[in-house]
């Protein structure tokens, strides 16, 4: 479909340029021009009087069929390979077909214009079809790779997109129930607080203290809580200082001690992938701490050629399996929607390497 | 006492005036962005400055930023940097130059109006004046420290109050003992923590502070 419309737009444009192009030039251009697209026709009707002619005459062979020869094979090469290009799979190999075809049926009509003794067109015809046969059979080339190629992609789309959009989801519903029952659920407690503190102001002074005081607490419970909330989501430290500052950040709070190589540029990482980056390295880091039993962790993160790899390593004890915690998963599921990787190495007895890479082009310096 | 204020949003703003002047503290300059903030502190000169730590025109840390430049060009300014989160890295940067005379704050303690007023006023003395939160993350980082380990729990509570920058009496205050045991557990976690014992306050602040960061 798309194919056909796009080999059809063209033509409005050809046909207003021929419109412009004919005013100045005269009947003479248009003439031509109005020839070349009615060959065919021309063709045969030129075909058909020299018919006529030949029926008035006594000779017995059919020689305008040469004529028609002339006039359909053209029109019929054209018509089929144009057919065969509509092709979705295989377009080659349907070019291949229709040529072969078209040469056939020449051959059988210049079979049946000349002698009809012995039926020779059978040799050629059989050397196009093994021709045929061989390319179907051995050069499933080009196209067919690149389709393969296609298939495989939207496959790994499909599926990196309903990991992305699950993770997303749960993201919200992880948002939405945090502040359900925390932020919102102290507000209204301070709420609370604050009525009954008012009720209480001239009766009875203490306890209205002991309303304020709650309320004061609530407040600042609230404010813990969003807090927390707005760390998962976005850590202030990585919109403050990008990702290099952020790893830092996460460096300086390690109990562990961790050795970080950074080479990123100096511009910023387009926002979402460095998100991403800083949540991988972060969810890999604490893994590192609360699984491997290390002493020792090393983080690297690089930029380039278009890639950010990320490696996370550790001297701890090893084993770790990617199946089992949600989190490595998550961070896959992450990557995924950017077209990253993660790998895992973790033979029984350590070390642990979680090795990530994501496509990332520098964002524009407005971003 | 004369304070500048630079916050953005101006209800904090206000509220930050209001409250600092009822309690006696006169705020000479209010600014609501990051590159007003040096030049303010130059032209006052004030015995305090109370930052926000984000600011326009970037909304990111330049309240930071401009509290450690403000501190090069007028070393030993006391400075409050206030934020609605705390980040040892920030902490770090902060007491890099170890003159003292600083505080780094939630906004949420703004809450109990009379410990950060005293908190302000501890700053501007010289003290330094950390947030629980940020000490608490220090102490999460040195869980599994053995020196630390061989702290007692009140010993651990004590050293958590040093670390906020509390003077014995307002740490005895906190934990309703008195002053002489305070300095007892202070002595012994010196001891436990191979740190050298300072009667100074703000150098013992920093030590404890270092310690916990290494």
């Amino acid at each position: 479909m798309a194919v056909a419309s796009a080999r059809r737009r063209p033509r409005p444009v050809t046909t207003m340029n021929d419109a412009l192009g004919t005013m100045p030039e005269g009947p003479a251009a248009w003439t031509r021009r109005w020839i070349a697209r009615r060959l065919f026709a021309i063709g045969i009707v030129i075909a058909l009087v020299l018919t006529v002619v030949w029926a008035t005459t006594p000779v017995a062979y059919f020689w305008p069929g040469w004529i028609f020869f002339a006039v359909l094979f053209p029109s019929a090469m054209t018509w089929s390979v144009r057919l065969a290009l509509r092709a979705k799979v295989r377009r080659p190999l349907a070019v291949h077909a229709a040529v072969s075809f078209v040469i056939s049926a020449a051959l059988v009509a210049i079979w049946l214009l000349s002698s009809h003794r012995i039926f020779w067109p059978i040799w050629p015809m059989l050397g196009l079809v093994i021709v045929f046969a061989a390319h179907a059979l051995f050069a499933p080339s080009g196209s067919t790779w690149r389709e393969k190629a296609l298939a495989e992609r939207v496959d790994v789309l499909t599926r990196s997109r309903r990991g992305a959009l699950d993770v997303h989801v749960a993201e919200m519903r992880r948002v939405e129930r945090d502040l359900h029952d925390g932020a919102q659920a102290r507000l209204v407690s301070l709420g609370m607080s604050l009525g009954m503190a008012d009720e209480l102001l001239d009766s009875d002074p203490a306890g209205a203290h002991r309303q304020l005081a709650e309320a004061r607490r609530a407040a600042g419970d609230a404010l813990a809580d969003l807090r927390a909330l707005v760390k998962g989501i976005m850590p202030p430290v990585l919109a403050d200082r990008g990702l290099a500052g952020a790893v830092y950040a996460l460096v300086v709070a390690s109990p562990l001690p961790v050795e970080v190589t950074m080479e990123l540029p100096a511009e910023r990482l387009p926002a979402p992938v460095e998100s991403a980056a800083y949540f991988a390295i972060a969810e890999a880091l604490t893994n590192v701490i609360k699984h491997s039993g290390a002493s020792f962790a090393w983080v690297v993160v690089m930029q380039a050629n278009g890639v950010l790899s990320m490696t996370v390593g550790d001297d701890g004890h090893g084993g770790a399996d990617p199946g089992q915690g949600s989190g490595l998963r998550g961070i896959q599921h992450r990557l995924e929607a950017f077209d990253g990787t993660m790998q895992l190495s973790s033979p029984s007895g350590g070390p642990t390497v979680v090795t990530m890479e994501v496509p990332c082009e520098l964002s524009s310096p407005k971003t | 006492m004369r304070a500048v204020i630079a916050e953005d949003l101006a209800l904090l703003r206000d509220g930050l005036i209001r409250l600092l002047t009822a309690h006696d503290v006169e705020v000479v300059a209010a600014v609501g962005d990051g590159p007003s903030i040096v030049g303010a502190l130059l032209d006052h000169r004030p015995d305090v400055a109370v930052v926000d730590v984000r600011l326009p025109p970037t909304f990111t840390n330049e309240g930071l930023l401009a509290a450690i430049e403000a501190r090069k060009r007028l070393p030993g300014l006391p400075v409050v940097v206030l934020s609605q989160y705390v980040e040892p890295l920030y902490a770090r940067e902060l007491l890099s130059d170890r003159g003292g005379g600083l505080g780094y704050l939630l906004k949420d303690r703004v809450m109990d109006v009379g410990t950060f007023v005293e908190s302000v006023r501890r700053v501007a003395a010289g003290g330094t004046v950390m947030d629980p939160e940020v000490v608490s993350q220090l102490f999460e980082k040195r869980a599994r420290d053995e020196q630390i380990g061989r702290l007692t729990p009140r010993e651990r509570e004590v050293l958590a109050l040093v670390a906020e920058g509390r003077s014995n009496a307002a740490v005895a205050d906190h934990l309703v003992v008195s002053e002489k045991a305070v300095s007892k557990h202070i002595a012994n976690i010196f001891l436990k923590l191979d740190l050298a014992p300072s009667e100074d306050d703000n150098r013992r602040v920093m030590a404890v502070l270092a310690y916990l960061d290494s």
